[in-house]
């Protein structure tokens, strides 16, 4: 399997941050996510994680590091946060890490509401 | 498509809706580039307040994308969807305004769910969004737009409809901002 790194932008649209590292077990997504097309820009990331589910399979850990994105983002970070869980009730390890700047309060409920959601472990991590 | 005859256009018409300090007002295509020069001047607007101009940008793009993808408005010549927008400022708010043509069939659906919001407190409005979010079908639809807006705003979300004739109805969606 390949990496995935893609430079984040702020352009017309803001296409986040991605770096997915399958030989550092590591995935991050960062930036601002708010995209032309939100399907096409998450669907290979979430086979990405299927594959290293299925080929890689080590312990693996998600760092969020999103300051801004729009609710059709939001429903496919839903997605990948589904995706994690179903991989954790495998028998996956996961470390899921959301780093935020501390000030930005709307940004922490938002990691809140998908650990409601989700009922994963998020460790909600403040930056100043 | 009906010329633009500057005879019968006066902006006077606009003038006395303004009373407060108007930051920008608009009318015309809500399409991708217009969208983000709307949000680029609205961060500018705001720049002074860290929170506030973020809080208005993300109210801005989601009742903008909304205009995008619902307004029965539509420009012949591309087909861009066609909606207003007016940003306002008083000593203790700012206020963004957003207004376009809808279908009658969609004004029941969209004042309930304006209803639903307003009647829930923070804590409500916040399991709501999950629970609508988590119905979503599709990626790029996640119908969460105004309850997040509500939740931004930490404020009631004021709608106005206005009947127009058979087909369509107006469309006023009021949101503000603390400073």
């Amino acid at each position: 399997m390949e990496n995935i790194v893609i430079k984040g932008a702020h352009d017309v649209f803001f296409i986040p941050n991605v770096n997915f590292d399958y030989t550092a077990c590591k995935c991050e997504l960062g930036g601002e996510s708010y995209l032309e097309e939100t399907t096409k820009f998450y669907t290979p990331l979430l086979n990405w994680l299927d594959q290293y589910f299925n080929e890689v399979s080590m312990p693996l850990t998600f760092d969020f590091s999103l300051t801004y994105f729009n609710t059709s983002s939001s429903g496919a970070i839903l997605n990948i946060l589904n995706k994690l869980k179903s991989f954790i009730k495998s028998g996956l390890s996961i470390t899921i890490n959301w780093y935020y700047d501390s000030d930005d309060l709307d940004m922490k409920e938002e990691i809140e509401d998908y650990i409601y959601s989700t009922d994963l472990q998020i460790n909600l991590i403040p930056k100043s | 498509m009906e010329s633009l005859d500057t005879k019968q256009i006066n902006l006077f018409d606009y003038h006395h809706i303004f009373q407060n300090e108007v930051l920008l007002s608009y009318k015309g295509p809500f399409d991708s580039i217009v969208l983000s020069v709307l949000a680029k001047y609205i961060e500018l607007l705001v720049e002074k307040d860290a929170n506030a101009s973020r809080k208005m940008f993300k109210i801005f793009i989601e009742l903008a994308q909304n205009i995008s993808s619902y307004s029965s408005e539509v420009r012949p010549s591309d087909g861009a969807k066609i909606g207003q927008l007016a940003i306002g400022e008083t000593p203790d708010h700012y206020s963004l305004v957003t207004g376009n043509l809808i279908s009658n069939s969609d004004v029941v659906p969209v004042i309930e769910k304006c209803e639903i919001i307003n009647s829930l407190d923070r804590d409500a409005l916040r399991k709501y969004k999950v629970e609508q979010r988590n119905l979503a079908t599709s990626m790029e639809h996640s119908h969460i737009g105004l309850i997040q807006v509500a939740l931004t705003a930490s404020q009631p979300i004021d709608l106005e409809v206005v009947h127009i004739d058979d087909e369509f109805s107006f469309f006023t969606v009021s949101v503000k901002v603390n400073k």
